[in-house]
């Protein structure tokens, strides 16, 4: 018989040991369900993190519209030859490549690239298709290897563009010849249009691309996100109204596979397109005052009286602006720099007037008393003021001058003799009370802000040496130190149509959309009998012609319409750079038609070459009266009332 | 036993012979194998066709003779009105090589047409494609466009000695560069799976948000001349809706191709003059 050895401890043994296993087993299960049912949120979380990715895509802008709703700057469709990675015959060809390159280094058929080798087999996927698509377009194609690498680092999710921006022809030969099925597909975007060229180029303004898109209230801001290329405003109401004109964005969030590639939608939004906006510009008015100026360099705003629309702004030299789209190359920025033309100077152009701003001297004689429309002062051709001899534009004299023979003929003693009757303080006070010491609110962005209506205060704050009376006599007839811009000058003349000392202009259409906020104003307070003796001035400055009046002639005759009574006046100035030394400058500022006055205008010709001569009558006032024609043949003035040609309008908004 | 179990084995042994014997075959006996397999069938196609033409004629004899009358003058103010057309034709070349030459431009590609009938139509919701009785002996390339008198029919995939497939229009290996008519700018037809015996469509993509269609005022489609293989001006089909698509930017819809497409009998092979 077989004795059976029996230990009580080894049982207690057992048992604690297969408690300890149960215990583990708990433990274990435990932890299983508690990741199961307890963290499983947290960890769906992780998943969701760590595989899935966004792409944002921009909306298109929105359109830009002149006043009769034709379109200035518009979308075009811009087609791009992409490799879209997340195909599965390319990821497959991919790995195909791959492992064909180990192989063959393996087996010696060809020497280690020395690189990794998905690189070398993407290079050599991109390298295979461009070719074929160099076939199908007949022009040769590269791609730097460098982006090829910088792409697949930086936005590996969003396709590889291998042909950018392809033309019409080259957009259907790709279509049509390459099959359905291939990895190169053509991609939609857009760039800005502008069908007006160089028209309106520093109003309408330009954009830059950007990987900045806004993105308020998309979903899945927390994952890991690939911004495909947008556009933004970079100047102009490109810039000015970006927050409209931007699209909403879109979204979609994929499922990528190990390589990060998409391979499932897990949801999408489709981008729209931003607002558009009308704006108060007349492309036929904007076309005929570029014609005019041609290659010269200058600046001109018209404007409508009773809205403050800007009808038309130009500034020149100006740029095409379907250049600068999709971006600007860094050729032709440096180009524009170097000619100034990206400067808008019809509102960041910092002038003095010139004989333009006699407007202001006169208005502020017969407002403080200092001269009367029956005050007569001596042209002898030159003004001593002690031992300094200020010059008359007309060195011969122009004999005994009121106010209304003043303006007309421009003659510089009647109005150093009236500024120093009354003093530079009065005079500068006269210019602020039209707005010419600040900005005008346009919607425009970089409008001038350093503009300056100097006075004794402001010689002191700046440092300078003492306040003289060649100062104001200088200042008079707006030289010295008197800075104004072209939009200015048009508000100015405008407000002075109306009555009114303030207009605030806008480069939106009043009737359609944005509010333009709108100044207190107020009416310029001249008696009747005062303003009409000045509104005389400017109307005989472009009525009285040489042939009638020989040897008084309005110095503005040049831009005198049949038919159509205008006022106005010339200037001319001189301006001293640093880079290009002086230039003479060429004003006309005016309105029309005086009964009812509509339109005004301010047109500034700069002279190209050092010490050209040049008259605002000569030279800006010819190209004045194209625009004007033309603005009329689109708006036919009423007849003139029989009783009285300056009758003052009802005040308008602005 | 095992000898029961063999015999019954037998045929699959067989198909799993062949099966490996295939995989291990070289490429060149393949490709050998799956020409000649379509060369072979041909002769069978064809016969086929021409029984099918000749069941057709003689079902053409039992018409009465008024209607072969009738049918006669109509086919003869047809033949007069393509006589005038001709010449109008020959007027117009003479007219565009004279402005070529004073132009100086270089002179437009011209295409030879090679009728063909049509031997056989395979549709189904993958592919939609017909078998012609033309091929490489008739100078037909792949590739080539294939019209008729509605407009495009598709674009020749498969060219043998006698026959030839060709990609109906309908069928999604189509993709071509189209333009509205009356207006320039490209855009891209598609054509999509076609259930089976539903009518022909196709869709199209990139189209300028400035163009509308509606079944009152249908857009018709045709082919811009832009893309190297289809002349300009061929009707592709008609639009009834277009809707912005998923870019945000661009509107899309359905093409409705022309219902005769699924019934062609007779097709015109266009063979580019540079190819002959």
């Amino acid at each position: 018989m077989i004795g059976v050895e029996y230990h009580a401890a080894i049982r207690t043994r057992i048992l604690a040991f297969y408690l300890f296993i149960a215990l583990l087993v708990v433990v274990l299960f435990g932890g299983l369900a508690y990741r199961q049912l307890f963290s499983v949120e947290a960890f769906q979380e992780r998943e969701r993190l760590q595989n899935q990715r966004r792409i944002l895509n921009p909306g298109p802008r929105g359109e830009i519209f002149d006043r009769e709703g034709r379109v200035l700057v518009a979308n075009r469709p811009r087609f791009s030859a992409v490799l879209n990675f997340s195909e599965y015959a390319l990821r497959r060809e991919l790995r195909e490549t791959q492992l064909r390159l180990v192989r063959d280094i393996r087996e010696g058929k060809i020497e280690d690239p020395g690189e990794r080798l998905d690189r070398h087999a993407r290079a050599r996927v991109v390298e295979k298709y461009l070719t074929e698509c160099s076939r199908i377009l007949g022009r040769p194609l590269t791609i730097e290897r460098r982006r090829l690498e910088r792409h697949f680092n930086d936005q590996p999710l969003l396709p590889f563009p291998i042909i950018n921006d392809l033309s019409q022809e080259e957009f259907s030969r790709l279509l049509e010849q390459l099959r359905p099925g291939s990895p190169v597909q053509l991609l939609p975007s857009t760039a800005r249009h502008y069908p007006y060229a160089s028209a309106a180029a520093h109003t309408l303004g330009y954009i830059g691309s950007t990987d900045e898109l806004p993105t308020e209230g998309l979903e899945g801001a927390d994952l890991q996100t690939f911004i495909a290329k947008g556009m933004y405003g970079r100047d102009g109401l490109e810039k000015q109204f970006d927050h409209l004109l931007q699209g909403q964005t879109g979204y979609s969030i994929w499922v990528v596979d190990p390589n990060g590639i998409q391979d499932r939608l897990v949801s999408s939004q489709t981008p729209v397109a931003g607002k558009p906006l009308n704006t108060s510009l007349d492309i036929d008015l904007q076309l005929k005052a570029e014609e005019v100026f041609g290659d010269q360099s200058g600046a001109m705003v018209v404007l409508d009286i009773h809205t403050g629309e800007v009808l038309a702004m130009v500034s020149k030299p100006d740029f095409d602006l379907n250049e600068t789209s999709p971006f600007i190359p860094a050729s032709l920025w440096n180009r524009l720099n170097e000619q100034e033309a990206l400067y808008n100077r019809s509102t960041a152009g910092l002038y003095p007037p010139g004989s333009t701003f006699k407007i202001i001297t006169a208005s502020a004689g017969l407002r403080h008393g200092v001269i009367t429309p029956d005050t007569v002062v001596e042209c002898p051709g030159y003004f001593m003021l002690g031992r300094f001899r200020f010059v008359c534009h007309r060195r011969s004299g122009h004999g005994p001058v009121r106010v209304t023979d003043a303006l007309r003929m421009s003659c510089n003693v009647f109005f150093y003799e009236t500024a120093l009757r009354l003093g530079p303080e009065k005079l500068a006070e006269e210019g602020r009370l039209f707005g010419l010491h600040r900005p005008t609110g346009v919607e425009i962005p970089a409008e001038a802000t350093k503009m300056i209506m100097p006075d004794p205060e402001w010689k002191r704050s700046v440092g300078r040496e003492a306040w003289t009376a060649g100062n104001t006599a200088n200042m008079a007839i707006g030289q010295g130190d008197v800075l104004v811009t072209p939009l200015q000058m048009a508000c100015m003349i405008a407000s002075y149509a109306r009555n009114e000392t303030t207009t605030t202009p806008t480069i939106l259409r009043r009737d359609r959309g944005a509010r333009v906020p709108i100044r207190p104003n107020q009416p310029i307070g001249l008696r009747p009998e005062h303003r009409a003796a000045i509104l005389e001035g400017l109307f005989q400055c472009i009525d009285w012609t040489a042939t009638q009046h020989p040897g008084a002639a309005g110095t503005g005759s040049r831009a005198k319409i049949p038919g159509i009574n205008l006022a106005g006046k010339s200037g001319t100035a001189q301006i001293k750079t640093l880079r290009r030394g002086t230039f003479e400058l060429a004003w006309f500022v005016g309105f029309g038609p005086v009964e009812d006055p509509k339109v005004a205008w301010c047109a500034l010709v700069i002279g190209d070459q050092p010490d050209e001569e040049m008259g605002g009558g000569a030279v800006a006032a010819p190209k004045v009266k194209p625009v004007i024609e033309l603005y009329f043949q689109k708006h036919p003035p009423q007849p003139p009332p029989p009783t009285s040609r300056f009758a003052a309008p009802a005040a308008g908004p602005g | 036993m095992p000898r029961k179990h063999f015999l019954q084995a037998r045929p699959f042994l067989a198909l799993g012979l062949i099966v490996v014997a295939w995989l291990v075959l070289p490429l060149v006996v393949k490709s050998l194998a799956r020409v000649s397999f379509y060369e072979f069938q041909a002769p069978a196609l064809l016969s086929a066709s021409y029984l099918r033409d000749l069941q057709d004629y003689w079902a053409l004899r039992v018409q009465s003779k008024d209607e072969l009358i009738a049918a006669g003058r109509d086919i003869a103010h047809t033949n007069a009105r393509y006589e005038l057309g001709i010449r109008e034709n020959e007027a117009l070349r003479a007219e565009v090589e004279r402005l070529e030459r004073l132009l100086n431009l270089p002179v437009h590609t011209g295409y030879r047409y090679e009728i063909a009938r049509v031997a056989r139509r395979d549709f189904s919701i993958w592919w939609q494609q017909l078998w012609i009785r033309k091929g490489t002996n008739h100078g037909i390339p792949v590739g080539a466009p294939v019209v008729y008198t509605g407009g495009v029919v598709g674009r020749v995939r498969e060219v043998h000695a006698t026959t030839a497939v060709v990609d109906l229009i309908s069928s999604p290996n189509i993709r071509l560069a189209a333009t509205f008519a009356g207006d320039n700018r490209p855009v891209a037809y598609l054509g999509v799976a076609n259930p089976q015996f539903a009518n022909p469509h196709g869709r199209v993509q990139f189209v300028p948000g400035d163009i509308a269609a509606s079944a009152a005022a249908p857009a018709q489609l045709v082919t811009s001349g832009l893309g190297g293989i289809f002349p300009p001006g061929l009707v592709i089909g008609r639009i009834q809706k277009l809707t912005i698509g998923p870019d945000g930017q661009f509107k899309e819809g359905e093409v409705i191709l022309d219902e005769r497409l699924s019934s062609l009998s007779e097709v015109a092979v266009l063979v580019p003059i540079d190819d002959l």
